[in-house]
């Protein structure tokens, strides 16, 4: 064994132990009771719970309503994390060209991020009101062109625009400091080189930036599947006719309003499947990533 | 000052206190508002009248949230003693093994006094009580009528067709908003199908066993929301989502719209808002079909299972207090909820208060509840019924806002309300319907 920085072996058990009890309590236990009644019919104040093997699984997937959710998940995982991670590279790509206001700006980008997803959504609601937001002069125009309490579409995207926006503060702070790393030399001699901005962007910053982007990629991604939850009860609840339900928000109805344990249970199982699917998708992605510089 | 001196008050407190309280309990309620002050009022009363025992009342900030810590509570056995729930839930509870029938607790009582609408919807095929009506309600019709008189109109509306008769003066005059609704199910399908006496399912909507079925996609509620749908196209019927308030009460109450069916609980603050402009009526039938009885609607309260003897005794205590005449009227004096004995309405009756503005609803609300009954305005006794609502709501959105047919709307709620109902049939398997 390497000699470390603590001589037994069991000050480090000691050390580590009260992370591992806590993950332990709050993460594997639940996740083992979402395992456990999958296969049982729950009722909601408990006695009389029943096995019925996989029958849940089957009521889910054969449900339209489960791969509806799914789809608009889906859907939310690629075009949210897509604008926050975009926008935030421009930002960032900017923000180290050293432009003008670029300092000023540094600091105020970042400011997003002291505000919870749920206050997001409320103010959100305020700003995307049909009557008194900014698109009401639109709807004088013409009527009822922006609405998203009724219209699913319009609600789908305040959702996406409110997870977007709570996303750039981060995703800008990890690629600032990912531009601010690549060394000066490289850029010089590209610039000597005759090579022009957009030409050291792509060939240059982008490439060096890959660590950087891919952490973003797999926070974001992860994020939009469980942070959502915030924006969704605030600002519309699932609706309307179910538009914004993503499988997230499907579950906390499922288990909490209709006291479908076993339903919610299994589509826990599910959307946990889900996240590392993609997560193990996402590493093999980063097999592309270069560390060195 | 030591710290004896602090100490030993303290504990010659302590140890006093459970000999003058016989027990402390909590009831958890879930309403806000006015309501709630009601509520509060009551608790307050309740706790200063005697000093055997300390009732807590405690606000879960809704009726679904109400539920849901308690199934939390129930399961980790930190359950109050009592407990209001509201209607939709109450199959679940009859079924929970987690309640105790209250004429169980309270045998003395005369159950038969309260009113048709609200025993039909608590009671058992065998005449037990399962929960204490409350802060009964039921569906009524609210109008404007400085803007119903702004086009001549001086008579609240009875039936749709005059209400939509009045929706056009209203229209071709100028306003954006006649009728306002929210949609939602215990006004569009279940107080609607209660008064005109059809059922929204099979087995007189679950009473006669758990192999129910909805049915309410064709007949009187498949035409009734088709024309509701109709009739948002022509503008004389908003929803939540049309107007500025963003909630019909709201948009009422701001005077954005003429008219609406709503709560008999909510004049309290329409009162607050409009005064004497506010007018009601019972919720309008379709011409020629025969008035039944709506609905109770509001909550009730159930005693929860496992509690101390000492724990049923002060919370027999609170069921009795509750319901005496005077606290029954004083709880609709504050918020238009409606008296539950006929007891109470007689004495609020008799003593001449009915006339006064702010018991306006009591005789008018009961008198719907009391309407004749038939088979199908008994009650609703299906499971998941509160997830069926969410159902309902989900599909006749999709209705209201382009996506589909009304009529699709309707087929889809009936077929996911039926997979609702055959997984309910499931989890209780062996259960018999008290």
């Amino acid at each position: 064994m390497q000699k470390g920085f603590y001589s037994g072996r069991w000050t480090y058990a000691a050390l580590v132990a009260p992370i591992l009890v806590l993950i332990f309590l709050f993460f594997y236990v639940p996740v083992g009771l979402a395992f456990f009644w999958s296969l049982f019919l729950e009722r909601p104040f408990g006695g009389g719970s029943q096995f019925v093997g996989l029958d849940n699984f089957a009521r889910v997937l054969s449900d339209a309503e489960f791969w509806d959710a799914l789809k608009r998940t889906a859907i939310f995982m690629i075009v949210a994390p897509s604008l926050a991670i975009g926008i935030s590279l421009m930002l960032a790509l900017a923000a180290d060209r050293g432009l003008r206001g670029s300092s000023a700006a540094r600091n105020i980008i970042i400011w997003p991020k002291a505000v919870a997803g749920a206050s997001i959504g409320v103010v959100f609601v305020f700003v995307f009101n049909p009557f008194l937001g900014i698109f009401a002069p639109l709807n004088e125009i013409w009527p009822g062109f922006w609405n998203p309490r009724i219209d699913g579409t319009d609600a789908f995207i305040t959702i996406v625009v409110a997870q977007v926006w709570n996303g750039i503060p981060f995703n800008f702070i990890i690629l600032l400091s990912g531009l601010q790393t690549i060394p000066d030399t490289v850029t010089k001699a590209a610039v000597m080189d005759g090579a022009s901005p957009w030409r050291r962007v792509w060939d240059i910053q982008i490439p060096l930036l890959t660590p950087q982007l891919f952490l973003t990629f797999v926070l974001e991604f992860v994020g939009t599947v469980v942070e959502a939850f915030g924006l969704i009860d605030t600002m519309t609840e699932g609706g309307p006719g179910g538009a914004t339900t993503l499988l997230i928000y499907k579950i906390y109805v499922d288990g909490f309003k209709a006291y479908d344990l076993s339903g919610a249970a299994t589509q826990t199982v599910i959307l946990m499947l889900f996240v590392l699917i993609m997560v193990a998708l996402q590493f093999r992605l980063e097999k592309h990533v270069k560390y060195e510089r | 000052m030591t710290i004896k001196s602090i100490i030993l008050p303290v504990l010659a407190f302590s140890a006093l206190a459970p000999a003058a309280h016989a027990a402390d309990i909590e009831f958890w309620h879930g309403n806000t508002g006015e309501t709630e002050a009601a509520i509060l009022a009551h608790c307050e009363a309740f706790n200063a009248s005697q000093d055997a025992h300390t009732i807590t009342c405690i606000g879960q900030g809704g009726y679904e949230a109400g539920m849901q810590k308690a199934i939390a509570a129930y399961r980790s056995n930190e359950h109050p003693a009592l407990i209001q729930f509201f209607d939709a839930g109450t199959l679940d509870l009859m079924l929970s093994d987690a309640v105790l029938p209250v004429s169980d607790l309270l045998p003395d009582v005369d159950w038969s006094d309260y009113n048709t609408g609200a025993r039909g919807y608590y009671e058992t095929s065998t005449g037990a009580m399962f929960s204490q009506p409350y802060n009964g309600s039921t569906l009524v019709f609210y109008a404007n009528m400085d803007m119903l008189g702004e086009v001549g109109v001086t008579e609240v509306p009875q039936t749709w067709e005059r209400v939509i008769e009045v929706a056009r003066l209203l229209q071709a005059d100028g306003h954006a908003c006649p009728f306002v609704t929210d949609g939602h199910p215990w006004r569009v399908l279940e107080q609607f199908s209660a008064r005109h006496g059809t059922a929204i399912a099979t087995n007189n909507n679950g009473y006669g066993g758990l192999d129910a079925e909805y049915n309410f996609n064709t007949g009187p509620v498949a035409d009734h929301l088709a024309n509701l749908a109709a009739w948002r196209e022509e503008g004389l019927v908003r929803l939540n989502a049309d107007t500025a308030a963003g909630n019909y009460v709201a948009a009422f109450n701001a005077g954005e719209c003429a008219m609406m069916e709503a709560s008999s609980g909510s004049f309290g603050g329409i009162r607050a808002a409009l005064g004497d402009a506010a007018a009601l009526g019972m919720a309008p039938m379709y011409e020629g079909v025969e008035r039944r009885n709506t609905f109770i609607g509001g909550a009730s309260i159930w005693v929860m299972k496992g509690h101390e003897d000492a724990d049923y005794e002060a919370a027999t205590a609170f069921l009795n207090f509750v319901r005496e005449t005077e606290q029954q009227i004083e709880m609709t004096r504050m918020t238009g909820n409606l008296p539950v004995t006929m007891t109470a309405l007689n004495e609020l009756v008799a003593s001449g208060r009915a006339t006064e503005p702010e018991f306006a609803t009591a005789e008018m609300g009961v008198a719907s509840l009391n309407q004749p009954g038939n088979e199908n305005s008994r009650g609703i006794r299906l499971g998941f019924y509160v997830q069926f609502r969410d159902v309902f709501i989900e599909e006749t959105q999709r209705a209201f806002n382009g996506e589909q047919p009304m009529q699709t709307a309707l087929d889809n709620a009936v077929a996911r309300g039926n997979e609702l109902l055959r997984r309910f049939e499931q989890t209780y398997q062996g259960v018999a319907l008290p």
